[in-house]
């Protein structure tokens, strides 16, 4: 729990975690730790600060090369071919990591805490969709495959539903588990954040029992969209990124010319200075609660289109790598959160096939180790007065 | 107390007593005839299931438990222990948190089963990875374990397999059997499959991480060497796996042939079955054989051949047992091949309990340890003739008669195809 708060701090942590380990170290400018007094310690300790320094300065490109390195990498073990494979699977799960990882990093923006129930109302979107598309007899799904008009049909009525409930959902997860705890200190609303997620997972178990649900979802869509190379791309493929970039240049769009928008920016920015100039900050804070859900919940449904299989304990890990993706491109930064969602993807995909399947999962969460240690900020830092 | 301290070796010389006598003056083996002493026996006799019954094992364990505790009820129907009752346990190895078999909770089973002394043998576990954590608190409580599907040779042979430390699981007397060959005999089955029968040359390998799939991997991969192939790439993912396309693609552009999954359908087999082109066929072992591959895999289920146990559905000694299961539960007992081992292994259990009673003068001994160690010793040489034929153990608890069929899907069920055995050199014949 202790990274999670650790990143929490976000805008100051990157001072503190620097100011926290030159103090360990003894360098401190104001002196008041016991400061080394052996020369040859005091240089290597002044090294090892440089390269803290060095490291945290260049950490977007050291991030680049060692992906750059990975491509190479992936070149070398199959050609253009594996290459181009590889970067079709990373866009389409770091579209979905993006789509997720924006829920948390608003919910953090705007009340700065983590959601832990985010990943599981993915995951309860994605048992949402399947009961949606089911429900006249599966009138929706016979609609979705009876050709193209009547997929769009399904898609325009399949996505705004989901994505409600899912926003409802988010809301009174927000006024059960979080309203009342805003002010309280920062590790109550963590914990009723982890009940919440723990509550959601059983609630989905009992519901819909231990086993994958096939969603039927992955029949909507199907073909071939073109061909680069070897490289075929789907209709399914071309969704997922185009939901991803869509949804993400909307949000934006939203934050930014609103009123609502710029109320969610404001109430980031400074709760009880919003409050004084007239805005709801209850039902701002709500409506954050609704957008990152229902984004969530766009994911799913791809996810599903994607995968077609829904299991309650699919979100748990999901959510974590999607969490990374919002650390590393700035907690709190909406448009850092979506590159970070793709960067985690190609991170994922490209590590995997480097090293093996098995170092995935490993390699996500040693990034997330490095970054908290080395740049608390993010990719992208954030910018105090947008972020929302 | 002091009375009974003082009297329990009394009635253990009498018990060597009576067992030497029996050994020489009748023969125990006979079975079938020495039901007439029986008549006297008084106590209740607790035998126990240990199998994963929920979550993501809940196509696996259940009908394996059903058969288990069939046998119990015609047991005492029939009256095969006279006037003693056999009183049935069923324990559940899976939790919520692992969503299936949980090496933890079986160990917990055991101890638990241990510890109540009228139980003198357990039908279990079903997943190699669980009898790891439970052989050695079986063996440490001199308590019979008979498993109708642990296929990881390292559980009962030392340096077959480098993950099991095998001399280490038994600290205790040797107390486990299992009705099923090793995945020394899967793999080499496997493989044959591939190379002889696909005229396969590029296999891409990934397993579940488990004891069970990386060793079925690890062999496949050896004898699909040996056989002439070329494993151009293999990953191993952990069981909660969802997304596979980054190893399908790299198969792929290695140019795989066929796609090996060594791993069970709760840890992805047929997640991994309906992601990958249909053209590619995936081979596996037991574990991807049940229901549960076949709801995961959806329309990519066809394409996908598996081994498992040697499928009994069609043999005469098991008609009356496929008949009874109908009776009793309304269902065929088809849908894993798993089922009438299950029943195998507890009337194994059974005969060897009635053959302990018989030797001990038609009454059960009156400690709880001796009873365990007399169980162990006649299943060292049970000969049963059961519903898959004969049930008898080597000198390491294997099954005497190594075999495994060959399953592929056939409007949406598994159909068995073929019947292959090995030999001590691993040449593999198809059997039937």
């Amino acid at each position: 729990m202790s990274d999670e708060t650790a990143a929490g701090r976000s805008g100051a942590a990157a001072g503190v975690a620097q100011g926290a380990l030159v103090d360990q170290l003894g360098l401190s400018p104001r002196g008041h730790r016991g400061a080394a007094t052996n020369p040859a310690m005091v240089q290597t300790l002044a090294a090892l600060r440089r390269l803290y320094l060095l490291i945290q300065q260049r950490f977007p490109w050291i991030l680049l090369g060692a992906i750059g390195a990975a491509a190479v990498g992936v070149y070398r073990n199959g050609g253009w071919t594996l290459m181009g494979q590889q970067i079709k699977n990373a866009l389409v799960l770091g579209g979905i990591y993006a789509l997720v990882a924006v829920g948390y990093t608003m919910v953090y923006g705007i009340i700065e805490l983590i959601n832990f129930a985010h990943g599981d109302v993915f995951t309860l979107s994605g048992f949402y969709a399947y009961l949606i598309a089911g429900f006249f007899g599966g009138a929706l799904g016979s609609l979705a495959t009876g050709g193209g008009l009547g997929l769009v049909a399904a898609l325009v009525i399949l996505f705004p539903i989901t994505m409600a409930f899912a926003g409802l959902t988010g809301m009174v997860i927000e006024r059960v588990a979080y309203r009342r705890l805003r002010d309280a200190p920062r590790v109550a609303p963590l914990i009723t954040a982890i009940g919440a997620s723990f509550f959601l997972e059983g609630l989905m178990l009992l519901v819909f029992g231990a086993d994958n649900k096939p969603t039927g979802l992955s029949t909507w869509i199907t073909g071939h969209a073109f061909t680069i190379g070897n490289v075929t791309v789907d209709w399914k493929d071309l969704l997922v990124v185009g939901m991803a970039i869509g949804l993400m240049i909307a949000l934006g769009a939203f934050v930014r010319i609103t009123k609502l928008g710029k109320a969610m920016r404001a109430t980031a920015q400074d709760r009880n200075a919003s409050l004084l100039s007239g805005i709801n900050v209850n039902r701002t804070i709500s409506a954050t609660f609704f957008i990152g859900s229902a984004l969530a919940a766009a994911g799913a449904i791809v996810y599903s289109m994607y995968f077609n299989l829904i299991q309650w304990s699919l979100g748990y890990r999901l959510g974590i790598i999607a969490f990374t993706a919002a650390v590393l491109g700035g907690i709190g930064n909406i448009v850092g959160a979506g590159i970070g969602g793709f960067i985690i993807g190609i991170i994922y995909v490209f590590g995997g096939s480097l090293a093996g399947g098995e170092w995935s999962d490993a390699l996500i969460f040693a990034i997330l180790v490095i970054i908290l240690t080395f740049r608390p900020v993010g990719l992208f830092g954030v910018d105090v007065t947008t972020r929302a | 107390m002091i009375l009974t301290k003082r009297l329990l070796p009394i009635f253990g010389v009498v018990g060597i007593a009576a067992l030497s006598a029996c050994g020489t003056s009748s023969a125990p083996s006979s079975s079938g005839s020495g039901s007439g002493s029986l008549a006297s026996c008084q106590g209740t006799i607790t035998v126990a299931s240990d199998l994963p019954l929920t979550g993501g094992d809940a196509t696996d364990g259940p009908p394996v438990e059903k058969a288990a505790h069939l046998a119990v009820t015609q047991a005492n129907a029939n009256k095969a222990l006279g006037g003693c009752t056999l009183k049935y346990t069923s324990k559940d190895d899976a939790t919520v948190l692992k969503n299936g078999h949980d090496p933890a909770q079986g160990a917990a089973n055991i101890t638990a089963l241990s510890s109540d002394q009228s139980v003198v043998g357990v039908v279990g576990p079903f997943n190699s990875s669980v009898a790891v954590a439970e052989i050695p608190v079986a063996s440490q409580n001199h308590l019979a374990l008979i498993s109708p599907s642990n296929t990881n040779p390292g559980l009962t042979q030392a340096g077959t397999n480098p993950d099991v430390n095998t001399a280490s699981l038994y600290p205790g007397p040797h107390t486990y059997f299992r009705t099923i060959g090793t995945d020394i005999t899967q793999g080499q089955i496997l493989s044959f499959v591939a190379t002889q029968e696909l005229k396969f040359t590029k296999a891409y390998v990934i397993d579940d991480q488990e004891t069970y799939g990386r060793g079925l991997a690890t062999f496949f991969k050896k004898y699909f060497v040996q056989d002439g192939g070329t494993v151009v790439g293999s990953a191993s993912l952990p069981g909660s796996t969802k997304q596979f396309q980054t190893q399908i693609s790299d198969a792929q552009s290695k140019g795989a042939q066929v796609i090996f999954f060594g791993g069970t359908s709760g840890n992805g087999c047929g997640v991994i079955r309906s992601q990958m082109p249909a053209s590619v066929p995936l081979l596996g072992g037991d574990g991807c054989q049940d229901d549960k591959f076949i709801t995961d895999a959806g329309t990519n289920a066809v394409g996908a051949e598996v081994t498992s146990a040697p499928d009994a559905s069609k043999l005469p000694t098991a008609t009356q047992f496929y008949t009874d299961f109908k009776s009793t539960y309304n269902e065929d007992g088809t849908e894993s091949p798993y089922t009438p081992y299950g029943f195998d292994a507890m009337n194994g259990l059974i005969s060897a309990i009635k053959s302990v009673l018989l030797a001990n003068g038609g009454q059960p001994p009156s400690d709880a340890q001796t009873f365990r160690d007399d169980v162990v010793q006649q299943l060292h040489s049970l000969n049963y003739s059961g519903a898959t034929g004969t049930v008898a153990f080597d000198t390491n608890g294997d099954t005497t008669h190594a075999g495994f069929s060959l399953y592929t899907i056939n409007g949406s069920k598994w159909m068995p195809k073929e019947l292959l055995t090995a030999d001590a050199t691993g040449k593999v014949t198809v059997a039937s």
